[in-house]
């Protein structure tokens, strides 16, 4: 990829930069509605319970109510989902955790709209709760949904780990545990309609995914495709919750009987209490190497707590496991992760998919092995790690882009520094330094299913520009990277192209934007529209230049030999004549990776077309005597295929390094306690460590001018190489995610760092 | 969302002390309003009258004085975070305002409000205990002092009257004793402290404790002065062995008060260790000398 290229790769201003400065960008609870209804959701009380009767009738006599809707208003199908259909949008006859929907208000003001719900009588029939997913698998346990408690199993098998396991010199075997986490965004969800004057019921809302939006709400209520258009607004953050159904379905429901404008907006405190969450995980590993610290199998069993609903939980089940190994090469692997149901608030997608707790294992596991064959634990993983060539858990053979290797040997100089200078630097006496380091493995895409995306170009008469893509910016940046996409491959600056984004009516699907895809998958949509488009206006200017089309290129406008620049020709006429001739002048693109399903026994297929991969350096100090941690920096190497836009690359970089630090040291969400933003502690900029991205460029062949992608990776390692740095500094190993104030006291008492009596 | 909540900003202290007088037990004053809103706006705040006292002037001001040093129940944390009269006087004070909540709540919150509010994990207070602070509470006859371990009757019960205002705060000036501040919270900022402490201590020409105070928060209903463990240490050399006996000795009072609680596992532990880390360059600055 060494041709020149004046858009890839470069720090071009964010498309939209400016005007989100000048505050125009409208957010999902602030554009302008005619006089519009508010809503609000009854949610249950119970965690789980049969609703026998939902007795609204003094709420609708309530001054300002204009309906109240119970499950039975919902013409449509009343469940959503969307890989597993199994949650209605209102609750018919049971709650499966307290905050589940049982009624929809829609009132002339908020006060009205809660007033109503205190109106509302729910008769409730409790049901024996189900806590644990250990609850949930024992036999003859309580049924939350009637096909049982177990959603879905996840295998991989590959040769034989038992005999592997005798060959081994050394062998770990450990339990792992993480924390339901709620993601946190900026914006709580929130969003609004009203129905056009062609009868379209129109929604506008914070959205990850507006055509899954779309199907959802068209098949809630029973109508035709073309009845509902969805738009996103503009997006405060998503992180996984905002692929899931959350205002959309009520809004729809809302407009469908009453015709009116309505908005609906989420406190933070419905939003921690009824938006998805991160899975906890329960990991049990066993990884084996031989004497050189060759790894040579590895068996785990996972077990994934979905809560209430599945949600993105069979997602989540399946990377877990394809993801298990880490990014090494094992020649025997056992691994079985299970989704189970529990009356607990639904666990969905968030930023990794599980691959952040499964990371947390494996990294731990290579920690644990380099201790006990005396080996440093970079040399261990530069043994494992995967190369071109290598075969993964799956079987699948791994052809180009597998920059894991440059990774590890990219924090290697810091990382030896700091062993040999910063680590014993410390001189208060209640303070020991640690250092880590966590490497990760991320496969782009869903896992082992087809993830197609689409875009269009359009020019117009005039020459001008338009990329059409049904891809959301959440903030991360897509719509700039898409631009910068078509406009390499047009010759044009991204900056003159215009952009219809995220629009049903307009755009076409582009799946989510999650499983850090759209770089990679839209991209390479929105490069397919480009060439073909390209195609048309190189071929017409043959026509007009009489010069072969091999020697044209497009340039800033014209259709421009490649080396006389004075033979040339303005897009604008080259449009204006292949118009006259009916040549179309929209086109569409369209890309889906290439993957083999996985088999139901052997997880043997291709999960994914290709791979991201990263390794993060932590250096951190501990307070033995309170359990306080400071993550002093973190150096953090992703190969990322090409960076299309690296300042967004390192934009995602100290995001998830953020996120990460959030999930070692402090975020956990407890269901029926944790409220708000008040008791659910995400760090602040007073807990960022000093942060050094570093950017490797591994072609993807299969990727737009190389790229894979970088929005969930940036968060994977850092967890990881903190706790590996923590227990470095404590000689003490923490196996439960967060590593809060508590665990972190309680291992420095452990280790004998610190004690009752005496502080050493 | 109580909405039926009436609010009033009287211009004066008088204004202010008249209302309360009439209508006392009705009302909740707002003196920043960075607790007080957020209990509105959850519906939890039952008052019928919200008084705003944030910017009455007569309760400004910090100046040092021969009664000592006085503070006005309306300076934010921001002021006392910035004035060189507390950095000098009562820094341990100063440094309970590093780490208060986030800089825009520093700004609005005020030291009164954060002790009218009486949770048990003010920052301010262990500071103002250590300090031997007089609180005077005005009302519309005159003014009451009260030793400022008299404030608060329970966790979020303040012993304040419901005719009365906070006006200031007078602190017995640090005076070149060793005075400290300390803190542990869930993160580096914008944390309720998990645990938060405070000293003021001397030590005579032989190197033993001649004077000490010592504060503990959020580990007890309310915050309160460690009597016990200052005449323990008290004519003591402080070395290490000694301050780790000390932290015990605090961590069994706080045992003593609060009972066993699931927090207690950890707060044992780490109000020893937090103990032993505030005064451990006392047992320092002995070697140097």
């Amino acid at each position: 990829m060494k041709e020149d290229l004046r858009s890839v790769g470069k720090n071009i201003p964010r498309i939209g930069a400016i005007e989100r400065l000048k505050g125009r960008p409208v957010f999902s609870a602030d554009f302008e509605l005619e006089d519009p209804l508010t809503l609000k959701v009854l949610r249950s009380s119970r965690a789980h319970a049969r609703v026998v009767k939902v007795d609204v009738e003094d709420a609708c006599k309530m001054d300002e109510v204009v309906k109240v809707f119970a499950a039975k208003d919902i013409p449509g199908k009343n469940l959503t989902g969307i890989i597993n259909k199994d949650h209605p949008l209102l609750v018919l006859d049971k709650a499966r955790f307290a905050g589940d929907a049982i009624a929809l208000v829609a009132a002339e003001s908020e006060e009205a709209a809660e007033k109503a719900l205190s109106a509302i009588k729910v008769t409730y029939e409790d049901l024996p709760e189900v806590r644990t997913p250990e609850e949930a698998l024992k036999e003859g346990a309580p049924r939350i949904h009637e096909k049982g408690n177990l959603l879905f199993t996840r295998k991989v098998r590959k040769g034989d780990v038992k005999k592997a396991f005798k060959k081994c010199a050394a062998v770990v075997d450990k339990t792992y545990q993480t924390s339901f986490l709620e993601h946190t965004y900026l914006e709580p969800d929130a969003g609004g309609g009203y129905v056009d004057a062609d009868g379209t019921f129109v929604i506008i809302a914070s959205t990850q995914n507006p055509h899954y939006d779309h199907g959802e709400v068209v098949s809630l209520l029973g109508v035709e495709n073309h009845q509902v258009r969805i738009i996103q607004a503009a997006t405060g953050g998503g992180f996984g919750s905002k692929l899931d159904l959350n205002v959309q379905g009520f809004i729809g429901l809302a407009l469908y009987y009453l015709k009116r404008p309505v908005r609906y907006v989420y406190t933070r405190e419905e939003a921690f209490l009824v938006t998805a969450k991160r899975h906890p995980l329960t990991i049990v590993m066993k990884t084996g190497a031989d004497r050189d610290g060759k790894l040579l199998a590895m068996k785990t069993r996972v077990v994934c707590d979905t809560g209430a609903y599945g949600s993105y939980g069979i997602a989540v089940a399946s990377r877990t496991a394809v993801h298990a190994t880490g990014p090494y090469e094992i020649g025997n692997v056992d691994v079985e992760a299970l989704c189970v149901y529990t009356n607990k608030p639904f666990a969905g997608a968030m930023r990794g998919f599980g691959a952040p707790q499964t990371a947390f294992a494996h990294e731990s596991q290579m920690d644990l092995l380099a201790k006990e064959l005396n080996m440093d634990p970079l040399a261990m993983r530069r043994v494992n790690a995967l190369k071109p060539g290598s075969n993964t858990g799956t079987g699948q053979a791994l052809k180009a882009s597998v920059g894991i290797d440059e990774c590890l040997d990219a924090v290697r100089p810091q990382y030896e520094q700091a062993l040999k200078e910063w680590r014993g630097g410390e001189t208060s006496p209640f303070k020991r330094r640690g250092v880590g380091i966590g490497a990760m493995w991320y496969g782009i895409g869903n896992t082992g299913m087809q993830n197609p995306s689409t875009a269009q170009i359009e020019i117009g008469t005039d020459g001008s520009l338009t990329l059409y893509t049904g891809c959301a910016d959440i903030g991360q940046g897509s719509t700039t990277v898409l631009s910068q996409i078509a406009a390499e491959t047009l010759g044009v600056s991204p900056e003159t192209i215009l952009t219809v984004v995220a629009d049903t009516k307009h755009t076409t699907n582009a799946g989510a934007t999650s499983a850090s895809r759209q770089t990679y998958i839209s991209g390479n949509a929105v490069k397919d529209a480009a060439e073909k488009l390209s195609e048309v206006l190189l071929t017409e200017g043959v026509d007009l230049l009489k010069v072969p089309k091999n020697s044209l290129v497009l340039d800033s406008g014209f259709v421009r030999h490649v080396s006389n620049p004075g033979k040339s020709v303005a897009l604008s006429k080259i449009v204006k004549l292949a118009h006259k001739k009916g040549i179309p002048l929209k086109w569409q693109g369209y890309f889906d990776p290439v993957t083999v399903p996985l088999d139901p026994e052997t997880g043997e297929g291709v999960p994914y077309a290709t791979y991201a991969f990263a390794c993060h350096l932590a250096l951190v100090t501990v307070d033995i005597a309170t359990g306080e941690v400071t993550v002093n920096k973190i150096v953090a190497a992703h190969d990322v295929g090409k960076a299309i836009h690296p300042e967004g690359v390192i934009g995602q970089i100290c995001g998830g390094v953020a996120m990460g630090v959030g999930f070692a040291l402090m975020e956990e969400y407890i269901p029926g306690e944790t409220e708000s933003m008040k008791d659910y502690y995400v760090p602040t900029c007073s807990d960022m460590p000093e942060i050094v991205p570093i950017i490797i460029e591994s072609p993807e062949p299969s990727g737009p001018f190389g790229a894979k992608g970088v929005g969930e990776p940036a968060l994977i390692p850092t967890a990881p190489a903190i706790l590996n740095a923590l227990s470095d500094a404590l000689g003490e190993r923490i196996y439960h995610l967060p590593a809060n104030l508590e665990r972190v006291l309680s291992t420095s008492v452990i280790s004998g760092l610190f004690s009752l009596k005496e502080v050493t | 969302m109580n909405t039926d909540l009436e609010y009033a900003r009287p211009g004066t202290l008088e204004e202010a002390l008249d209302f309360l007088w009439n209508h006392g037990k009705e009302t909740n004053l707002l003196a920043g309003g960075t607790d007080v809103v957020i209990d509105v706006r959850s519906g939890k705040l039952r008052a019928k009258y919200l008084v705003d006292i944030s910017r009455l002037s007569d309760l400004k001001g910090i100046e040092i004085k021969e009664e000592g040093l006085v503070i006005g129940a309306g300076v934010t944390l921001s002021e006392i975070h910035d004035s060189q009269i507390i950095s000098r006087f009562a820094p341990s004070l100063r440094k309970s305002s590093f780490n208060f909540a986030s800089r825009q709540i520093r700004n609005t919150a005020t030291i009164g409000g954060n002790v009218g509010n009486a949770s048990p994990s003010a920052d301010t207070v262990p500071p103002l205990i250590v300090h031997e602070t007089t609180a005077v509470l005005g009302n519309v006859n005159g003014e009451r002092r009260v030793p400022i371990d008299y404030l608060f009757a329970g966790p979020y019960k303040s012993a304040v009257r419901p005719e009365e205002i906070i006006v200031r705060f007078i602190l017995k000036p640090a005076e070149g004793k060793f005075n400290d501040f300390q803190k542990i919270g869930r993160r580096k900022s914008l944390a309720i402290a998990r645990i938060n402490m405070a000293v003021l201590a001397e030590k005579d020409g032989e190197g033993t404790f001649s004077f000490i105070r010592l504060a503990l928060g959020s580990s007890t209903p309310t915050p309160r002065r460690m009597k016990d463990v200052e005449d323990f240490l008290m004519g003591k050399r402080p070395d290490r062995a000694l301050l780790i006996e000390g932290g015990l000795k605090m961590a069994e009072k706080m045992i003593e008060v609060s009972g066993r609680r699931p927090s207690t596992v950890y707060k044992e532990k780490a109000v020893q260790g937090l103990f032993v880390r505030m005064l451990y360059p006392m047992v320092e600055h002995e070697r140097r000398s």
